[in-house]
């Protein structure tokens, strides 16, 4: 049986209707184990983590692989391990905010979704899964980067 | 009516308005440019083109380009036809970025389209190719008025049938609408001859009763249904059901998911090709074997003054490296892809080729012991709507009442952070979720489950993505750029157009880009 954990309700927004479960879902299936997280994102208006490994598994493992190996096929998805331009936390943060090519943006000012709301991060959230990178996967960076930063280069984009 | 309560309505209504708008300026709702087959006149004599990809969009520039007398070649990534046109049936495999395998284990006759799966009567082009190359076409059920609007937080999760939720909605609204009116609230906006005329609508229109309420009786259960059916004989006489309550109804937000069937490209007639969608690709395949490339994989595109060279593995392990060349180039190949091939164009191409993300579809196939869905629950094809992650449930639109299993459309998810979690589960795990929530829906899914498939389009080796994201923004930008030819190569493709995931612009983009490569390569005369 599953155990339901309410969260807040979500506000329709425009496009709500498309995919209307979205104005509607409030609650996190906790119990199921999966490898992708045991508490599922179910409303993306609720999912407030900022645990960077649970954003790590649930979101970027889609493309990245699940120990950031990145894959090919037709073309690639980047690895995360062994990346030298991890070596800057800013570039990654960077790529997140705006997304690059067919990578989604994660940042609010830049997130799109087709009429349903955009996977829009927020600062902490952001800066949570790129320490989390930079700590795994063979990486090592002593640096991290704090939710301030973020947002400060969020600023700089227009 | 207090006024509040009336503008309360129309906020509702102003809410599905904007949705709509939204979805136009997304590109999904407009109508497609296709007229009537193309008409190429003769090509130059020797002339010859390069087609990028093997989905709907190269094999229709593929097809006219052959029939006007060009010399064509096509490159393929895959081992088959079609790209997203695909449909999955038992024994087939399908190994998705990552490694993992699946195999479908549907029983004979059953499939599913991870890809599109349905075509608007107003998508003429796909319509006319369907004809022209005698694929056959049914109905495919988009509206059912006896499926389901769910919310698992309405009703105690009891999913609502979509006839009962239709009727309550549009019978308070019109119950609501006559009250205003009879209280010459809208004497401003309504003349005192057309009140009447108006009174006369609401009542037909919201099966409201002769004082103009919607009750429950005759009139509202011709439209949400009886508690008990009429029938004949001694048991003949109908029980009314009860309509829910206007707040109850306002408060589950099951209204948000009644427009969807009056949507353009989901009105009735829609139809589907027998056997799938994958037919498609299959018969441009078959009418096109000799001149597609198959296991090739483009890693570079290079043009100058006398042509356009593509440079390609072949993955299926013969020869490694190799190269073709043409005189111009239709090049197909998605943008998730695209923006990783070399290939020397102008800064504006390249750029809108960087410009569009892709979404991030999950779409996932189960096979059940039974056609529980008809034979316990009397729906026969249509979509249940529902808040849970899996988005929709469809059911097939055809086999009905057939013995042995069914296999219907458990999730279908294009919500960007749902469907990325999905995207990041094992195919086995997309698998258990879609059995798990669907479940509330159906509690037979317990029972009665058999095998599943999932296809997460963001690991579709091929594709690596499921459709381009655009906004209005981008579009103002780099669309032109991005269909415009640069030297002797044009892009075409559902990324290509204003009819965004829908194979209608992968049709019409092909279309509209082989008619300018054609008046180019007339003006150039015949080749050196």
């Amino acid at each position: 049986m599953n155990v339901r954990k309410p969260c807040l309700a979500a506000a329709g927004g425009l496009g709500a209707g498309v995919v209307f479960c979205l104005a509607l879902a409030a609650v996190a299936l906790v119990d199921t184990p999966a490898r992708a997280g045991s508490a599922g994102i179910f409303d993306p208006a609720t999912f407030r983590t900022t645990d960077g490994r649970q954003i790590f598994e649930q979101i970027c493992q889609g493309c990245h692989m699940p120990n950031g190996q990145g894959a090919a096929g037709a073309g690639h998805f980047p690895a995360l391990a062994n990346n030298r331009t991890l070596a800057s936390r800013q570039y990654v943060a960077l790529t997140i905010l705006m997304g690059r090519r067919n990578m989604p943006a994660f940042g609010a000012k830049h997130a799109i979704g087709f009429g349903a709301p955009p996977a829009a991060l927020s600062e902490d959230q952001i800066a949570a899964v790129i320490n989390y990178v930079r700590t795994h996967f063979g990486n090592r960076y002593a640096d991290s980067i704090t939710a301030a930063e973020v947002a400060a280069l969020d600023q700089s984009l227009h | 009516m207090s006024r509040r309560r009336l503008l309360t309505i129309v906020g509702l209504s102003a809410g599905s308005t904007a949705m709509y708008q939204a979805m136009h300026s997304l590109g999904f709702a407009a109508e497609t440019n296709f007229t009537r087959p193309i008409q190429l006149s003769a090509a130059p004599k020797g002339a010859s083109v390069l087609v990028l990809g093997a989905g709907i969009a190269g094999l229709v520039a593929a097809y006219e380009l052959r029939n006007a007398g060009y010399r064509v070649q096509v490159l393929e990534y895959n081992g088959r036809a079609g790209g997203r046109n695909w449909t999955l049936r038992g024994g087939d495999r399908y190994t998705e970025l990552g490694g993992d395998t699946q195999e479908c284990r549907f029983d004979p006759g059953h499939y599913i389209n991870p890809g599109p799966w349905r075509l608007p009567y107003h998508h003429r082009g796909m319509l006319s190719y369907c004809k022209r190359l005698g694929v056959a076409l049914e109905p495919f059920v988009q509206i059912n008025h006896n499926a389901y609007l769910h919310s698992h937080k309405a009703f105690d999760g009891k999913p609502q049938r979509l006839r009962t939720v239709k009727a309550d909605y549009h019978g308070h609204v019109a119950e609501l609408l006559a009250k205003a009116t009879r209280s010459e609230s809208l004497d401003a906006d309504v003349t005192a001859e057309d009140r009447a005329k108006l009174l006369d609508s609401l009542r037909f229109w919201g099966a409201l009763d002769r004082n103009f309420r919607y009750v429950k009786g005759d009139a509202s259960n011709d439209r949400r249904g009886y508690e008990r059916d009429p029938g004949g004989g001694l048991s003949a006489r109908p029980q009314f059901s009860e309509p829910v309550g206007l707040s109850d109804l306002l408060n589950s937000g099951l209204w948000a998911a009644l427009p969807f069937g009056e949507m353009y490209d989901f009105q009735t007639t829609m139809f589907q090709p027998v056997g799938g969608m994958g037919r498609v690709g299959q018969a441009f395949a078959s009418e096109l074997a000799p001149l597609i490339r198959y296991n090739a994989k483009v890693v570079q595109i290079h043009q100058d003054e006398h042509g356009v060279r593509a440079t390609y593995d072949d993955t299926a392990g013969g020869a490694s490296r190799q190269t073709v060349q043409a005189d111009w180039c239709i090049c197909t190949i998605p943008l998730s892809i695209l923006g990783q091939i070399p290939m020397n164009v102008g800064g504006p191409m390249a750029a809108a080729i960087a410009a569009v993300p892709y979404c991030t579809g999950v779409k996932v196939g189960l096979q059940f012991k039974r056609r529980f869905w008809e034979e316990d629950e009397h729906i026969y094809g249509g979509v249940t709507y529902t808040d849970l992650p899996i988005g929709q449930i469809s059911y097939p639109s055809s086999g009905f009442f057939s013995d042995g299993k069914g296999v219907l459309l458990g999730a279908y998810i294009w919500d960007m952070l749902n469907s990325m979690e999905f995207t990041s589960m094992t195919p086995a795990e997309r698998v258990a979720k879609a059995v798990e929530y669907g479940s509330n829906i159906h509690p037979q899914y317990r029972e009665e489950f058999d095998n599943g498939i999932a296809v997460a389009w963001h690991r579709a080796p091929f594709a690596m993505g499921c459709f381009g994201l655009w906004t209005e923004a981008t579009r103002a930008q780099h669309y032109d750029n991005l269909c415009g030819f640069d030297g002797r190569i044009v892009l075409a493709g559902e990324h290509a157009s204003y009819l965004p995931a829908w194979q209608e612009g992968a049709v019409t983009s092909a279309l509209d880009a082989i008619d300018r490569l054609h008046r180019r390569a007339l003006a150039a005369g015949a080749v050196a």
